[in-house]
């Protein structure tokens, strides 16, 4: 059984170099996240997907609970999403085309509460890996509770000459056992 | 306030909650706390329980922490090789022996007093040996953990507090002759993809463990986005008169069963063509069963029997549980790279409360599968079933609303109703195993689930 070690922003070259915060490079992704973030939680979805690179990989590895030496290894090889840009098409076609989406209709109140943002270039022009922290609040129907989660989101964003693209999220989620009955939503 | 009922329950148990005539279960059941109680001792405590694959724990010392009702068991690879199960608490003062959830020790030493405990669960001894902290009275053989039953089927490990009670074997009774198509195939058996995703559902355990009895009706309404899709061969605005997934094989025993799906059925949606008139073999060649490619065809042929190779030819099991708590799919899917492919999916439903459940999600593939060709089964698992499932997130939706209708003390004088009945009927070519249900998925092997449940619930009053 592999356990994957996705706990820090994976690269080729052994030291990435930091884009500071408050240059423009950092200002322009941190609103691509809050645009993210809107779309998101307005169910703008099919305008979201237009968000998404085409080589879009998109994952939220399983967490175990280990002894704090093992702490690295925490995520295993199973996730909660394991999706490309074909299945998220489909997911979101299911939530925006179908009269029956169960899981979400009535919909959840969503609010996803996105900081930290660090950001790396890469060895490709143009590209960054963002490291950002997600809380996410989920209301459904008359429920008087939120359903909550958190995590950290590790992307690779690529400027298309127009806009960034999506075109790698590895969420790392904070619970083990979630306590949300599902995931029909995006983190 | 509450008022405890448990002594009604222990004079006249569940006979109130469970109308054998009219085939009616009280919604009551969905909430009551007392006879959550007597489920923990009658059911959980007596039941074999699915607490995962050797495949997760390969080495000694290898561990995984799992539940058996409310109760944590570490189950572990020990130095004879075998798998054992024990409970994690410790004899001394109740204190969790394992307080990771995975992982490999050859000595579990509890981190409160320090009392120390091999992988099968026996006692090694406390610190300061010479002071003798275990005491006089009880021997060390006597301090081990308390040990579960264990039963390792097609490389499942089952457990149960139930040591006197029926081996596996006789617990699964007539349903084992198709749990061997779907578990014992191959040379090499299953392998698990992963550890297990795990989240909770507001929800009472049987909300979901009867419908993993058959529940092919759901199917149709609940699930309609997948026919608004194309899936399952309907049409949307005709679905409840065109929908050939609904017709097949239910098979049930012991509270256990299965659905077989026609391959004519799966041959049509995948091909658009008919299989009529080819020999076993030749739709076996055509389509092998959910999980099996090809070149591990002569493994299934080599290890099953003629009988058990015309159910795959003719309508392989393709979703269905275990009593009590087990659901498991093991369905065709489109894969990643355009051909057709398959998802193999076990769920347990670990009880926590009465309104509330842990849904646990494992994902299988045959070992000798290519490694390319499992990784596109597990994320064809992933985006169809557990947490982001798109079939299963309605389900998960769906529960916690039947928990919430039996809070209310109206809504708890409702019943549950399995009045749908097609009644045994077995096509002539089929095996003479368990009860067989063939037509129209109806309430028969529900209604079968909650007499296995009636049963084990009565057994002690």
């Amino acid at each position: 059984m592999s356990i994957s070690t996705q706990i820090t922003p994976e690269t080729s070259s052994a030291v990435l170099t930091e884009v500071d915060y408050g240059s423009p490079i950092h200002d322009r992704i941190t609103g691509w996240y809050i645009r993210e973030a809107r779309l998101l939680d307005h169910r703008l979805l099919d305008e979201w997907q237009t968000y998404l690179a085409e080589d879009l990989v998109y994952k939220a590895p399983v967490r175990l609970t280990r002894r704090v030496q093992g702490f690295d290894t925490e995520f295993g090889a199973i996730g909660h999403f394991d999706d490309d840009h074909a299945s998220m098409t489909a997911r979101v076609k299911r939530l925006t085309g179908t009269k029956s989406a169960w899981s979400e209709d009535p919909a959840s109140r969503t609010r996803r509460f996105v900081t930290n943002i660090s950001i790396w270039e890469t060895d490709i022009p143009d590209e960054y890996k963002v490291s950002s922290y997600l809380l996410l609040t989920r209301n459904r129907a008359d429920a008087k509770d939120y359903k909550q989660l958190s995590a950290e989101r590790n992307d690779r964003l690529r400027w298309n000459g127009e806009r960034f693209l999506l075109s790698r999220r590895t969420i790392l989620l904070d619970q083990v056992v979630l306590g949300m009955p599902n995931l029909a939503i995006f983190l | 306030m509450r008022i405890n009922r448990r002594s009604t329950f222990l004079s006249d148990p569940v006979s109130d909650l469970i109308d054998v005539e009219n085939r009616e279960v009280s919604v009551a059941a969905l909430h009551d706390p007392d006879l959550y109680e007597l489920e923990m001792e009658r059911i959980f405590a007596k039941a074999w329980l699915l607490l995962g694959h050797e495949s997760e724990i390969p080495n000694v010392g290898d561990y995984v922490v799992r539940l058996m009702g409310e109760d944590q068991v570490i189950v572990a690879r020990a130095a004879d090789g075998q798998v054992h199960v024990s409970l994690n608490v410790c004899p001394h003062r109740a204190m969790h022996i394992c307080i990771a959830d995975s992982g490999n020790a050859r000595v579990h030493k509890c981190i409160y007093h320090g009392w120390a405990f091999r992988p099968d669960g026996s006692f090694i001894g406390a610190p300061i040996e010479k002071e003798k902290m275990h005491g006089e009275i009880k021997s060390k053989e006597q301090l081990g953990l308390k040990k579960a039953r264990v039963t390792v089927y097609g490389g499942l490990v089952f457990a149960t507090w139930n040591h006197d009670g029926p081996t596996l074997e006789d617990f699964l009774g007539d349903m084992k002759f198709y749990y061997d198509m779907l578990f014992c195939r191959t040379d090499g058996g299953l392998e698990i993809l992963g550890p297990p995703q795990r989240l909770t559902i507001d929800a009472n355990w049987k909300t979901a463990g009867e419908q993993s009895a058959c529940d092919g009706f759901h199917t149709l309404t609940l699930h309609q986005s997948l026919l608004e899709g194309g899936a399952m061969a309907g049409e949307e605005n005709t679905e409840h008169e065109s929908a050939p997934a609904m017709y097949g094989v239910n098979v049930s025993g012991n509270g256990h069963s299965l659905r077989c799906i026609p391959a004519d059925t799966s041959w049509a949606m995948m091909a658009g063509k008919t299989h009529a008139g080819m020999t076993d073999d030749e739709r076996l060649e055509l389509m092998p069963p959910p999980g099996i490619t090809k070149d591990l065809l002569p493994q299934v042929r080599k290890n099953l029997s003629a009988e058990q190779l015309h159910v795959f030819a003719k309508a392989p099991p393709v979703v269905g549980g275990m009593f009590p708590n087990v659901n498991l799919l093991f369905i065709y899917s489109p894969l990643r790279d355009g051909t057709l492919g398959s998802a193999m999916v076990m769920h347990s439903i670990n009880p926590k409360g009465p309104e509330k459940f842990e849904w646990v999600t494992y994902f299988f593939a045959e070992k000798d599968t290519p490694e390319e060709v499992k990784a596109m089964m597990r994320a064809a698992a992933t985006q169809g079933t557990g947490t982001s499932g798109v079939i299963e997130q309605d389900d998960s939706d769906t529960w916690p609303h039947m928990s919430e209708s039996a809070r209310g003390v109206i809504g708890r004088t409702e019943t549950l109703k399995y009045q749908a009945i097609l009644g045994e009927t077995r096509p002539d070519d089929w095996p003479d195993k368990a009860k067989v249900y063939s037509g129209f998925s109806k309430d028969d092997a529900q209604w079968n689930w909650w007499l296995a449940y009636r049963d084990l619930m009565l057994a002690e009053a």
